[in-house]
C-alpha cells in the first residue's frame, strides 16, 4: 500500500495519542497526589518515544517497525506500573530512558564492530565468569539466587548472559566447519550450554533454564548439520526433565500447583489464583484504569504485570500485547531471512526466539496454561536489568535488519 | 550446493516460526476460552478479595420475611460491619452466611451484589459513585412466612428430612426447612464439627437432597395413564406378581383385588401402577416427568440439584415397573415434589418457585420484584382436576387419612420409599383447599422407618392448617 512505501507516521501518531489518553486517565486517578515531577517525567517519556521513533527513521536503513512495536509495549507496561505504584512508575520511566539510549548506543557501536563472530572463547568465558560471580555474590530473592547487589542497585547477570549465549551460538555455527574438524568439536557448544543450564539450575532459576534451552534447541534445529545431535539433545532434555521432576522438590511443587492451583490456594497457589481472579474480573474490556484491584496479586509489577493489564484494560489489550510480541517475532524472523551474513542471521533469530519464548513462558505461566516460572515480560514488566538487556538485544536486531557490507573495510 | 543449503535453512527457519506462532495463538485461544467459560465461576471463589472489598464500606442490606420481620441485618462494629442472624438455625439453609474466613453461602452469596447495592461496573455507575457513593445495601424481602417457617422446623425437630410449603398459584415459598441444620451465628466456632458431621447439616435437603419419591410419584404415572387412556381399563391386584422376571408386591403384600385408577391411588396399589407404567412405556413416563422439571435444572434463587428420571436405552420391564412406582432409579428433590403438587393444584401449570419477593432500596422503593412465571404445562386442566378429586379421596378415606382437616378439602398423596438403608423415607405431598388451593407442600422424613401416612401426613396437616389460618 501507499505506493509500495509504508506509512510510519500513522502508527507513530496513534501511539502518541494512546499514551496521552492513558496518561490523562492515570492523572485523573491520582488527581489528589499528582505533582509536577510526575507530569514532567511522563511528558518527557512521550516526547522521548516520539523523537526516538522519528530519529531512528532518519539514521537506519533497516526495519522501522520493531522499535515502534517495542515502544508500544513499553508504554502499556509503564502506564500499568505507574498505576500500581507511582514511585516505581517514575523509576521505570528512567529505565526506559536509559534503555532507549542503550539501544542507540548498541546500534551505533555494533554496526562498526567487525570480526565478532570469531570470539567464541570470549563469550564462553565471560558467561561462565558471570555465572560464578552470581553464585558467589548472589542474593536470594523470591527463592532464586540470580541477583547481584551492588550498593542499592540490583543486577541480574543472567539477562546479559542470554545475549552472550546467543552470540556464542552464532559464532559457533558461523565457524561450524572449523569446529567440526577439531576433536570433539561437535560437542563444544552442547557442553557449554549444559554448563550454563546447570548453573541456572543451581540458582533455581527454572524460567531461565527453559529460555536458554528453547533458544539453543531452536537454533540447533536450524543450523546443526548432524541431525543425530539434535535428537540426542532432545532426548537428554526429556530425560533431564523427568529426572528433575523426581529429584527436585521445587520442580515438583511447581507442577502440582499448575495442575490444581485451587488446592494450594492458601499457600503456593495463592499468587497464581490471585492472577486468575484478576483476569476473570477484567472481562473483555477491563474494569478501566484505576478501577480494578491488581494490587491483590503479589509481585504484580514484575512477573504478574500481565493479569494486572488484563484486569484494568481487558483481555482485548492482553491479546493485543500477545499479538505485538507475535509481530515482533515475525519481523525478527523476516530480518534474519533477508540478512546476507550468516552470523547476523543467527543473532537475529536468536534474539527473536528469545523475545518470543520468554514472553510465552510468562504469559502461559500467569494464565496457568503452563507451570509458572517467575520471569519478566521483556519491555513490559518492571525491572532495570531486563529492560536494559532487552533494549541492547533490540539494538543488535536493528543492526541485523540493515543491508550490511562487511568486506568494504 | 550453496543455494541448496540456504533453502534448507529458510525451510527450517519457517518451521520454527510456525511453532512460535502456534504457541502464541494457543495463548490467545486459551485466554478467550478462560474468559468465556471459566471466568464466572473463578470470580465467585471466596478467596477473591474483590468480593469483600465493598464489605468494609457498605452497610450490607437486611433480609426480612414476607411480613417485614427482620431475619438478618448488619450493624456497625468498630470500623467494620458485623452480620447478625436473628433466628440462628431457622434460616441457616435459606439465608446462608457471609464470613470472611468461611466465604458466603445461600442468599448471602446469590444476592451479594444486591445486598451491597453494587451495580454492574459501567462508566455511568462509576461516575455516580464518585458523586454520591452508596453506603447502604438493598433489603431482600423473602416470600417466607416466619410463623410457618418456625412451625415447620419445630415439626421436624429431632428428625432428618425436609419440608417445602408454597403458594401453588404464584410459586412463592412459604417455608423451607431442612434438618439437621446449622446455626450461622455460631458457624466460626463450630465449623469443624459441622463439616465432619456425617449427617451433613450444611446440606439443604429441600433443594440439594435427592430421594426416591416412592408412592408420591404415582401421581406422575397417573397423569401418564389418564393422558394415554390407559387408565380406562381396570386391573386386578393379587398382592404380588412378577414383572420382567422380578418380584413385585404391594405394601405389606395386601391384596387389593379389582380396581380402577381412583381406588388404586387411594389404596396406593403398587402393582396397578407398575402394570400401567409398563403399559404406557418409559418414553411417556419420561416425557411427563420432564414436563414437571425432572432431569432439568429448576430456576430458583438457590441452586437446586437436578431430579432424575432414568432414560436409559433398552430399559428392562422390571426397571420400568419400579420407576412407575417411584422406586429404583427415580430420584427427586423435595422442592421438585412440592412443585408437582402445586402444578396439580394449579390446573397443570408448573410455576417457577420464588424465594425472594422484592428487592427494596435503602430509600424504601422497590428496585426489583419477582413475577409469577409459568415454566411449563405439566398436564391439561382436565387431567389435573380429575387427579385432584382422586387425591382428595386419598386423604378422605385412603392412606392419607392423617392429613384430614374438618371443613377443608385436602388433596394429597403419601409415599413410603424403600432405599438402601433399609429404613423407609416417609413422604407426603398435597395441597388445600382442593377447590381453591392456597397452599401446596411436600414433606419428606429421611430414613424414618415408617410409612408416609403415619409419619408425614400429620406434619402436613399441621402446616396446612397454620398456613390457611395465618397467611393472607
Amino acid at each position: 500500500m501507499f505506493n509500495g512505501r509504508i506509512n510510519y507516521r500513522l502508527p507513530r501518531n496513534l501511539l502518541f495519542v494512546f499514551e496521552l489518553l492513558a496518561l490523562m486517565l492515570i492523572f485523573l486517578y491520582y488527581r489528589h497526589t499528582l505533582n509536577r515531577i510526575t507530569v514532567i517525567y511522563s511528558l518527557a517519556l512521550i516526547l522521548l518515544v516520539y523523537i526516538s521513533n522519528f530519529l531512528l527513521l532518519k539514521i537506519t536503513s533497516g526495519d522501522n517497525f520493531i522499535f515502534l512495536i517495542v515502544t508500544m509495549l513499553v508504554s502499556i507496561g509503564v502506564i500499568m506500573i505507574y498505576r500500581i505504584d507511582p514511585e516505581l512508575g517514575i523509576k521505570q520511566i528512567l529505565w526506559i530512558g536509559m534503555g532507549i539510549m542503550l539501544f542507540f548506543m548498541t546500534y551505533l557501536v555494533f554496526k562498526r564492530i567487525r570480526g565478532w563472530e570469531n570470539w567464541f572463547l570470549l563469550y564462553a568465558l565471560a558467561s561462565i565468569a558471570l555465572f560464578i560471580l552470581t553464585l558467589v555474590l548472589g542474593t536470594n530473592i523470591k527463592g532464586a539466587t540470580n541477583w547481584i547487589r551492588i550498593g542499592s542497585f540490583g543486577l541480574q547477570p543472567s539477562e546479559i548472559i542470554k545475549i552472550l549465549a546467543i552470540f556464542l551460538i552464532a559464532s559457533y555455527y558461523t565457524n561450524h566447519e572449523k569446529f567440526t574438524r577439531m576433536k570433539f568439536g561437535k560437542y563444544y557448544l552442547l557442553g557449554i550450554i549444559y554448563v550454563f543450564v546447570l548453573f541456572l539450575f543451581l540458582q533455581k532459576d527454572l524460567g531461565s533454564v527453559l529460555i536458554f534451552l528453547s533458544v539453543f534447541i531452536a537454533l540447533q534445529f536450524i543450523y546443526e548439520e548432524d541431525r543425530k545431535l539434535v535428537l540426542i539433545n532432545l532426548s537428554i532434555l526429556v530425560v533431564c526433565a523427568i529426572a528433575g521432576y523426581f529429584l527436585f522438590s521445587h520442580v515438583q511443587s511447581r507442577v502440582h500447583t499448575w495442575l490444581d492451583p485451587w488446592k494450594y490456594i492458601d499457600t503456593r497457589g495463592y499468587q497464581i489464583t490471585q492472577s486468575l481472579f484478576a483476569i476473570a474480573e477484567g472481562g473483555f474490556f477491563g474494569t478501566g484504569l484505576g478501577l480494578g484491584y491488581p494490587e491483590f496479586i503479589p509481585e504484580v509489577h514484575t512477573d504478574f504485570i500481565f493479569p494486572a493489564i488484563c484486569e484494568e484494560m481487558g483481555i482485548f489489550t492482553g491479546i493485543g500485547i500477545i499479538m505485538l510480541f507475535l509481530i515482533l517475532v515475525y519481523r525478527g524472523f523476516k530480518i534474519a531471512i533477508n540478512q546476507k551474513y550468516k552470523s547476523y542471521r543467527i543473532v537475529a533469530l536468536g534474539i527473536s526466539i528469545l523475545f518470543g519464548i520468554q514472553s510465552f513462558i510468562i504469559f502461559g505461566g500467569v494464565l496457568n496454561m503452563i507451570p509458572l516460572t517467575g520471569i519478566t515480560i521483556p519491555f513490559v514488566s518492571y525491572g532495570g536489568s531486563s529492560m536494559l538487556s532487552s533494549f541492547i538485544a533490540l539494538g543488535i536486531l536493528q543492526v541485523a535488519s540493515e543491508e550490511l557490507d562487511l568486506d568494504e573495510e | 550446493m550453496k543455494n541448496n543449503s540456504i533453502n534448507k535453512e529458510i525451510r527450517r527457519v519457517i518451521v520454527v516460526l510456525v511453532m512460535i506462532c502456534v504457541l502464541f495463538v494457543s495463548l490467545m485461544v486459551y485466554l478467550t476460552y478462560f474468559q468465556v467459560f471459566r471466568a464466572e465461576s473463578v470470580k465467585m471463589n471466596s478467596y477473591n478479595k474483590r468480593l469483600w472489598i465493598n464489605e468494609e464500606k457498605i452497610l450490607r442490606g437486611s433480609i426480612i420475611d414476607r411480613n417485614g420481620k427482620i431475619l438478618a441485618y448488619s450493624e456497625k462494629d468498630g470500623e467494620t460491619y458485623k452480620r447478625v442472624y436473628n433466628y440462628g438455625n431457622l434460616y441457616g439453609h435459606i439465608i446462608g452466611y457471609s464470613y470472611r474466613e468461611l466465604g458466603k453461602a445461600g442468599l448471602e452469596l446469590r444476592y451479594n451484589n444486591e445486598l451491597l447495592n453494587i451495580s454492574k461496573s459501567s462508566a455511568l455507575n462509576e461516575l455516580k459513585n464518585i458523586v454520591a457513593p452508596n453506603t447502604e445495601g438493598n433489603t431482600l424481602k423473602l416470600t417466607i412466612d416466619h410463623h410457618l417457617q418456625e412451625l415447620s422446623r419445630s415439626l421436624l425437630q429431632g428428625k432428618k428430612g425436609a419440608i417445602v410449603a408454597m403458594n401453588p398459584t404464584t410459586g412463592e415459598i412459604y417455608s423451607m426447612v431442612s434438618m439437621p441444620d446449622f446455626n450461622p451465628s455460631a458457624l466460626r466456632e463450630s465449623w469443624s464439627d459441622i463439616v465432619e458431621d456425617e449427617n451433613s447439616p450444611l446440606l439443604n435437603r429441600a433443594i440439594s437432597g435427592l430421594y426416591q419419591p416412592g408412592s408420591t410419584f404415582k401421581v406422575i404415572t397417573a397423569i401418564a395413564a389418564i393422558e394415554t387412556g390407559t387408565a380406562e381399563k381396570g386391573y386386578t391386584c393379587k398382592g404380588s406378581t412378577t414383572i420382567g422376571g422380578a418380584p413385585f408386591s404391594c405394601y405389606n403384600k395386601t391384596v387389593h383385588g379389582n380396581l380402577q385408577l381412583t381406588e388404586a391411588l387411594v389404596k396406593s396399589c403398587n402393582l396397578y401402577f407398575a402394570e400401567k407404567g409398563v403399559e404406557v412405556g418409559i418414553e411417556k413416563l419420561e416425557e411427563v416427568s420432564e414436563r414437571f422439571y425432572m432431569n432439568k435444572t429448576i430456576p430458583f434463587d438457590l441452586p437446586v440439584v437436578k431430579s432424575s428420571f432414568p432414560n436409559r436405552m433398552n430399559m428392562d420391564k422390571a426397571s420400568v415397573a419400579a420407576a412407575s412406582m417411584g422406586q429404583g432409579e427415580v430420584l427427586i428433590s423435595p422442592l421438585n415434589m412440592a412443585m408437582i403438587a402445586s402444578a396439580i393444584a394449579n390446573n397443570g401449570e408448573v410455576v417457577k418457585p420464588i424465594l425472594v419477593k422484592e428487592i427494596i432500596s435503602p430509600e424504601g422503593s422497590i428496585v426489583d420484584f419477582a413475577e409469577r412465571e409459568v415454566l411449563s404445562n405439566g398436564t391439561d386442566g382436565f387431567t389435573a382436576s380429575e387427579l385432584t378429586n382422586m387425591m382428595v379421596e386419598v386423604v378422605q378415606r385412603g392412606t392419607g387419612k392423617n392429613a384430614r382437616i374438618s371443613g377443608v378439602k385436602v388433596a394429597g398423596k403419601t409415599g413410603t420409599a424403600e432405599n438402601h438403608t433399609g429404613k423407609d423415607h416417609a413422604w407426603f405431598i398435597g395441597f388445600a383447599p382442593a377447590d381453591n388451593p392456597k397452599v401446596a407442600l411436600a414433606v419428606v422424613l429421611e430414613e424414618e422407618g415408617s410409612s408416609g401416612g403415619t409419619a408425614a401426613a400429620p406434619i402436613a396437616k399441621k402446616i396446612i392448617l397454620e398456613a390457611l389460618n395465618t397467611i393472607e
